[in-house]
Order: C-alpha cells, then structure tokens, then sequence
C-alpha cells in the first residue's frame, strides 16, 4: 500500500513537473542521467540464450540513442563466475574501479552477495520506473531473502512444465499422478540433476506438495543442528524420490544436465515432459525450432514454484550512474513489453497491467503461484540428495 | 642476454604460480579475512573428505584419466611402429592436422552428436531397425568410458605429433638397419632399441596429456559421468557454489584435484622407470631365440584410421547441425534448413576471431623466444628449469590458480585487462611450447656446436645455421601447438579479462550452457578453423623448409662436383 501511494505521489509529481519546480528526487535523478552520459556499463549476465543476447543488443541501441550510455553485455555462463570475481576484488581491497557494473541475479547468488557486503544500494526508490512496478509481485523478498532495494526487479520466472499435446494429451496434474505415469511408460520422465537450478526446484515444488507440514520450509533450517526436523519434514520426499527413480529415464542413473536438454530430450521422445522457470518457453522454443508446434506449458494443480529475477550493482562499480540509468530503462514499459513479446524472448513482465496496455501490448497471465522456501533449505536438501543419490 | 632472458621467463611465467598457490593454499585451511574466516580450521578438509562418494569421483578421474593416457600412448606406439619412415607416413602426418587443431570442446560436441543415445549414429541404428540399441549411448556413462575413449583419440594425434622431432632425430632408420643386422625383428627393434629412447623424451608430453585428463572440466562436462562426476567437476560444482562460504570447501578440493594428478604423474613416472630400468636386461639380451626373421609391418589401414573416420564423420555433423532449423529424433536429416543462425553470428565473428588471434600471437611469440632462452640457458649453463616447476601450470586445475592470480592482478591500480589476459595465456602457453622444443634439444648434439665453433662460426652463426635447422621443425610445431593452445583458453581470459575481451572460445563456452545444438555446432567448427589453418601452415612450411634446404644442398653438391670434374679436364 505504502509502495503504491509513493508510487501515485510520483506518478503526480511526474504530471505536475511541467508547472512546478523539479522535485529533489527528479533533480537528483536529472544529475545521475547527466553523469551517465558517455558512461560504459559492463552488464554481467548470462549468455546462453541468442534470443536475451539479441534482445540485450537492442537495448544496448536504445540506451545509446536515448541515454548515450554503451552498454556491454559481459556473456557468462554461470552468473557464480561473477560473484567469485566481486569476491576477488573484495578481498584484494578493490574497493573502486572495479570490473562490473551491473549484474542479472536471484536467489542463492544475491543472497551470498548481500552477506559478503558485495552490493550497492539501496537504490531502488530513487528510480523513476519504479513507479510502474507491480507490488503484488513478491518483489521485496528473493528467495524469502529481503532485498531491501539492494536489486531491482527484471522479470518473473515460473517453475512449469512443457508436453507435447500429441503424445502425452491428458498430463499429470501433480507429483502423485506424475510418479503414475512415470510407472506407466517406465523411463520416459526425469528432472534436471540437483545442485543444477531447475533440478533444485523440482525437489522444492515436489516437496511443498509431498511434505506434511509446508509451512515449515518458510523458515530457517539448519540441517546439521535441526536433524529431527529436517527429516519429518522431507522424508515423503525421498520416499518419493525412491519410487521414482527406478522408473525414470535411464533407470535414474543419470539425469539431465538442466532445463535446454529436457527441452533437447522432450523433442527426442526420450521423455514426455520439460521443466522450465519461463512459462513462455514453449512458444519461444517453437518459435525456435526446438519444439514441435504442438508443445505446450502447464503448471501442477498446486501452482508454480514463482520467483522474480533482478538486476544489481557491485558496491565497486566504475559506471553507477550507467547502471542505475540502465536498469531504470530495463524497467521502463517499453523494454517490458518487448521483453514479454513471445517472439523476442517472453519473460513475463514485473509491471502493472495497465502500465502494460497504455503501451498497446498485453502482458500475459501468470499461472497460480507459490513463493519459494528460505534458500536454506534448498542447501540443505541438495546435500541430502547429494548423500541419498550421488552415485 | 640469454641469463636476462632466463630471468625474466621465471619472472613472467613462474613467479605467479606463488600467489597462485597461495590463494589455493590459504582458502583451504579457512583463511578469508575478506569472508569472515579469520582463523584457520580444518573443517573444509573435513567436509571433503566426507563427502559422499569422493572415492569413486577419484577412481572415475584415474580410469578416465590414466586410462586415456595409457590408450593414447599405446595407440602412439603402435602407429609410429607400423608407419613411422614408410610411404604412409606423409598421408597420416596431413591427416593429423585436423585432428590436433580440433579443440576439445568442439571435438567433444561432435563425439556427443554422434554417439549421444539420441545421436547421428543411433538415429543410423534406428533407420536400420535396430532401435533396441539405443540406450548403450557413450556419453555420460557411469564409467567414464565414453569420455575415456574421446579423450584418447584426442590425444594420440597430440603425442604424435610430439614424438615427429623426437623420432626425427633418433635416426629410426639407422637404428632398425644396426638392430636388423644384430638379429632384431621390425617389432623388436622398436621395442628394445627405440621404445627406451622415445619414452623418456615423451614424458614431458606425457605428463601433460595425463594431467589435462585428470583435471578436464570442458569436456568432462560433456561427455563424462555424472553420479557421481569426475573429481574435477566436482571441484568444479564446489567452485561455482553461490553460498561464498562453501569456498574454502572448493579450495580444499582442488588440493585433493592437484595431490590426486601428482601422484599419478609420479605412478607414471615410476612405471616408465621401472619398464625401462628393472627391464634393462630384457633389453640388453639380444634379439629373441625365435625368429620371425624380417616381419615387415602389416598391410592394414584400421590401425588409425578412428582418427581420421572420427573427425572425417564429425565435421561433417557440425555443418549439418549448423544449418538445421528442425531436426528430430530419429530423422537421418534435419527436416527444416536455415541459414538464421549463420547470419546472427556473422556480424561479431570477425572480431571475435581477431581478438583470439592476436592474443594468441603476441603470447606465443612471447613464449618461443622465452622457451627457446630457456633452453639455450639450459645447454650453456647445465641448469636448467626443473620439470616439476615446469609442470605446475600444466598439473594444477586452472580455475584455483587463477584466483590467487587475479587478486594479484587487482593490487594494481587502473583496468589493464588486456595485459593481464595476455599474460595469463602465456603462463599457460609457455608449458606446452616448452614441451614441444624439449626433445629437440635434448637430441640436440653439442659437438655440432663445437664443431663449427671450431671451423670459426661465431655463436649466432652457429645457431642460425648449424642448430636453426635441426630444431626447427619443433619450432614450427611449438608455435601451432602455443596458438592453438592460447585460442582454447576460456578460464584466464574470462577470469583476468574480467568477462570483457571476448573470444570465440568464450562465446562458446557462454553459449554452450543454452545448449543449443545448432549454435554450438557453429562455434565447434569456427573454434577448429583458426587451429587447423596454423598446423596446416606448420606441416607445410615444414615440408618446404626441408625440401628447400635438400634443394640448395643438392645443388651445391651439383655445383661443386661439375667445378671438380671441369678442374679434371683441365688438368
């Protein structure tokens, strides 16, 4: 409520500016863009996708023509890479001038990064389109971490699966009628191999279903001192876990690397679902080649695991002004709208609807959601499979 | 000039290794002020050493590794055994480029197109019926054979090509000619007269074959086996863990990762002297009561050809794949082509290239002089670089190295990225050159030097015109190996240039993780062009240096003689 009203009083200020003289905010932010002018932004973000690689190269045009900012889009192919290199500068007492100016983060990564001191900010409130955010979104808290305003929201991930509608018409509606399934046609269903992202939040939405007491995993855990906890609470996991298994793809002996090859495996008739976190995946990946047109997302009846991915900047950034300039057009409805665009890349946007269609485009409706668990609990049940499963 | 030169190769390719070490040592015992771990604690060890199933990730990595090793050194033998001085050899020594200038992740990307379950080859198996088949799939199969397999037919042509001036100056010929005269067959010859010379002039080589299949992550990422992994990959996983405070875990493993490959370059190295040492009676015995008088070698092609039928079928599969826009399991052929993907790369290519290019050019000319300093310091002083110190690049996993390194690097003021990256590859380069000259130098025989000290050559003259000669095939050899090994380094320029100087080997790497077959299969064949383009002009510069040199000396001889004989008729 609170966000909405300073929102509004911005949005007011914004209409009034013509008559009035400038606000202290919109001076201050008059003097970043100023500075930003000429700056490079060295932008640390995966580089895995052609579509996010072209669609960075035409923010990176727009940034130029409007702002004069050069944008550079530093490909990696973990963003870990990224903290281990702020971690680096950080210990060598870099404390100015350093490599990155802006990386695209979430969860585990942001949540060491924000306890290692490694962030600027907060920053957030300062941003003019912050106004046009979407605070039903949970886009205070990363992986129940607070983000106090340390990140800025950049799109929204849902964990969904993809089916082929020809071969698999009526697909299972939660963890139960999957493990049926997985029975039925013996080696035609996996999930990515934890510690790997999608494979992590497999466990994680299996769990929120399976597990008798869900509201447990909102909390802290410590695995090592809570032992008698952690086991109530996930042993219908692995009881799950070892039915599954023997009537997975390759008998469970192996699994697949990560979201592209059960994409890869789908279109090979190896399995008969993909895992994703974009629930437009499908339709890009049509789009693409990568699917038979006849492929479709869906979540479980439960909802989609749903988390917000953002955008931050190092403590020791060169180009601050760069960056918050940048973000602050990465969130303007104009790069939301083409970012959501199926054609382009379709990461839903973490804007208000309306800021959306006064744009001529729609966004797209979410699936139902469900909020992630404390990242503690993500450590500790991939150790647990790492234990249960490792060979 | 040469003690200069000495000294600032141990400054510029070894002194780093300090911090390197450091920054892998001190993190292992706990100790990040930076982090919060002020004290030192033995719990990282703890936690490596009770992690689940580390003992089979080490067996895995000693299979994979050693096995590929010991395959690749027996396929080595066998063929330069059987082609080594006959008319074969010209064809195999061109059909080896490819081979070499193949990188391993691209080689491992066609491996895994062609033999994955869902693979070129099963969809062949399946057009034929024989579906039942697929399944058997050599990629990521829980023994590593896969990985172990593709890994020693990417080395072979490696320590091929290596043991070329090695062999060269043994003089094979003559060799078998004295043995087949004592008595000795083809076969024997080579196992008791050229096997005990070659080997050790191999080792250096050697070691780092085994090394880099102990410690591969690319390629293991790819092909080997996941539950558990390879102990490099999961020192890898350790290392990419976003909780910070796992590090030191990490750093206690890639110790284990740098133990774990001593050892076994020491097993090697105690193999090779107990086969050479313990057997020297075996060797000294004479040839064997039971003759088979002169068995010439067989008459059959299928001894390499795997590494020609692997690449010939791979690069082949790239370009397909490179086209294809829809190309379904079990179609023998993609149903839709496109150009798309050609076109979206097209534009960054040229730049991409030519930053690799000139990295690899600056540091490899840089590595030759130094290298070649080196040695010559080595002949001259009898004080040489010792192997072990030679050997820590090419050993220790790069990745924990490397941080050491980089905080080094932030200690200077001001963004010299492009020094810093250029720098990095020729720490890595100067090893690999350093072996590739190694043997020439060794066979290299000093009362040459003498000898046409004492007709009055001055030192450079004698360099430039008795010893260039000899050496110089490895030179030239050196240098395709010190570029090809600069354009495939991916962890030190992404580290030290900070993500910023991009090269097609980054991109590809980037671009991996999205495993898009059809990108990646761009990126594996433009990564091989840029190598095989510079072992080819290896080969060939090579050839016409010989040919030349044999050209003037021919006729010189024709010159003389002719003046000889126009002497006698006058006379």
């Amino acid at each position: 409520m609170k966000k909405i009203l300073l929102g509004l009083a911005f949005a007011l200020a914004s209409g009034l500016s013509t008559a009035q003289p400038p606000t202290e905010a919109e001076q201050n932010w008059d003097e970043i863009v100023k500075q930003a002018n000429g700056q490079t932004v060295y932008f640390n973000a995966w580089g895995g996708s052609q579509e996010i690689n072209d669609y960075l190269r035409w923010a990176g045009r727009q940034l130029q023509s409007q702002y004069g900012i050069n944008l550079k889009h530093v490909k990696v192919a973990d963003i870990a890479e990224t903290t281990q290199r702020l971690l680096a500068e950080k210990a060598a007492g870099k404390n100015a001038g350093g490599s990155v100016d802006l990386v695209w983060i979430n969860g585990e990564n942001f949540r060491s990064m924000k306890h290692s001191n490694l962030l600027y900010g907060p920053f957030t409130q300062q941003l003019p389109n912050w106004q046009y955010v979407d605070t039903r979104l949970p886009i205070d808290e990363d992986f129940t971490e607070p983000t106090a305003g340390l990140e800025a929201p950049w799109g929204v991930g849902q964990l969904v699966f993809i089916h082929d509608k020809e071969t698999l018409n009526n697909p299972p509606k939660n963890f139960a009628e999957l493990l049926s399934l997985a029975k039925a046609y013996p080696g035609k269903v996996s999930y990515p191999q934890p510690p790997e992202f999608h494979g992590s939040s497999f466990l994680k939405a299996a769990l929120l279903e399976l597990t008798n007491q869900p509201d447990s995993l909102y909390s802290e855990i410590d695995s090592q001192t809570e032992r008698q906890r952690f086991e109530t609470v996930t042993a219908p996991l692995w009881q799950y876990l070892d039915q599954l298994h023997p009537v997975a793809w390759q008998q469970g002996k192996r699994f697949p690397s990560g979201t592209s090859e059960t994409i890869q495996l789908l279109d090979d008739r190896q399995l008969l679902l993909a895992i994703t976190f974009n629930p437009n995946a499908a339709n890009a990946a049509i789009e693409n080649g990568n699917l038979v047109e006849t492929a479709q997302a869906y979540a479980f009846e439960q909802g989609a695991l749903s988390n917000i991915h953002f955008l931050a900047i190092p403590w020791n950034a060169r180009a601050k002004a760069g960056a918050l300039v940048t973000i602050n057009f990465l969130m303007s409805p104009e790069a939301q709208a083409r970012k959501a665009d199926a054609k382009v890349w379709g990461d839903p946007s973490i804007l208000k609807q309306e800021a959306l269609t006064s744009r001529g485009t729609q966004g797209f409706s979410l699936f139902k959601s469900i909020p992630e668990p404390h990242p503690s609990w993500l450590t500790a049940i991939e150790l647990e499979w790492q234990k249960r499963y490792g060979s | 000039m040469i003690h200069l030169l000495f000294i600032v190769a141990l400054v510029l390719c070894f002194l780093p290794l300090l911090p390197g070490m450091i920054g892998l040592l001190l993190p292992s015992i706990s100790w990040i002020p930076t982090l919060g771990f002020d004290g030192v604690s033995l719990t990282a060890l703890h936690a490596v050493a009770t992690w689940p199933n580390l003992t089979v990730s080490i067996a895995l990595s000693l299979l994979t590794g050693l096995g590929s090793t010991v395959l690749a050194l027996f396929f080595t033998y066998i063929i330069l055994r059987r082609y080594w001085e006959t008319a074969r050899w010209l064809n195999l020594e061109r059909t080896l480029s490819p081979m070499l200038a193949m990188p391993h992740v691209a080689f491992a990307i066609g491996f895994a197109l062609l033999f994955a379950p869902t693979g070129w080859f099963f969809r062949l198996l399946d057009s034929l019926g024989l579906s039942e088949l697929a399944g058997i799939g050599l990629i990521q199969d829980s023994y590593g054979i896969g990985l172990m397999l593709a890994l020693a037919i990417k080395e072979t042509p490696f320590l091929l090509i290596m043991s070329i001036p090695i062999l060269k100056q043994l003089n094979v010929g003559q060799l078998c000619a004295v043995s087949a005269s004592l008595g000795y067959c083809h076969s024997e010859a080579w196992r008791k007269v050229i096997l005990p010379q070659w080997l050790p002039k191999l080792r250096l080589s050697l070691f780092a074959v085994a090394a880099y299949g102990l410690s591969v992550v690319d390629v293991a990422l790819i092909l080997g086996p996941t539950r558990p992994p390879t102990l490099s990959i999961l020192v890898w996983q350790w290392f990419n863990d976003p909780e910070l405070h796992q590090l030191p875990r990490a750093a206690a493993g890639a110790c284990l990762l740098l133990i774990t490959t001593a050892a076994s370059l020491g097993f090697i190295r105690s193999v090779e002297w107990a086969c050479l040492r313990l057997q020297r009676g075996w060797m000294t015995k004479g040839p064997r009561a039971t003759k088979h008088s002169k068995r010439m070698p067989h008459r059959h092609l299928a001894l390499y050809s795997p590494f020609i039928a692997i690449p010939a079928l791979i690069v082949p599969l790239l370009i397909v794949w490179s086209f294809a826009q829809r190309w379904r399991f079990p179609d023998l052929l993609p149903t839709r082509y496109s150009a798309r993907f050609w076109q979206q790369e097209l534009p960054t290519l040229a730049e991409l290239m030519g930053t690799g290019l000139l990295l690899a050019l600056v540091s490899s000319t840089v590595a030759l002089l130094l290298v070649i300093a080196c040695l010559e310091y080595r002949q001259k002083y009898r004080r040489g670089l010792p192997v072990w110190l030679v050997a820590i690049p090419l050993v220790t996993p790069q990745l924990s190295l490397l941080f050491g390194i980089q905080i080094v690097t932030y200690m200077i003021p001001g963004q010299h990225y492009w020094l810093w990256v250029c720098w990095s590859h020729l720490i890595f380069v100067f090893p690999y050159m350093y072996l590739a000259l190694d043997g020439a130098w060794r066979s290299y025989d000093t009362r040459l030097d003498q000898c046409s000290r004492s007709l009055g050559l001055t030192a450079w003259q004698t360099w430039w015109r008795v010893k260039r000669p000899q050496v110089q095939p490895a030179i030239i050899f050196g240098l395709a190996i010190g570029i090809s090994v600069s354009l495939a380094q991916y962890l030190p320029t992404q580290m030290l240039g900070a993500g910023r100087i991009s090269t097609l080997t980054t991109e590809a790497v980037a671009l991996a993780s999205g495993q898009d077959r059809r990108v990646m299969a761009i990126y594996g064949l433009l990564q091989g062009v840029l190598p095989f383009v510079f072992f080819s002009l290896a080969i060939v510069a090579n050839r016409l240096s010989y040919r030349w040199r044999h050209y003037r000396q021919y006729s010189l001889q024709t010159l003389y003689s002719s003046n000889k004989s126009k002497e006698y008729t006058h006379g």
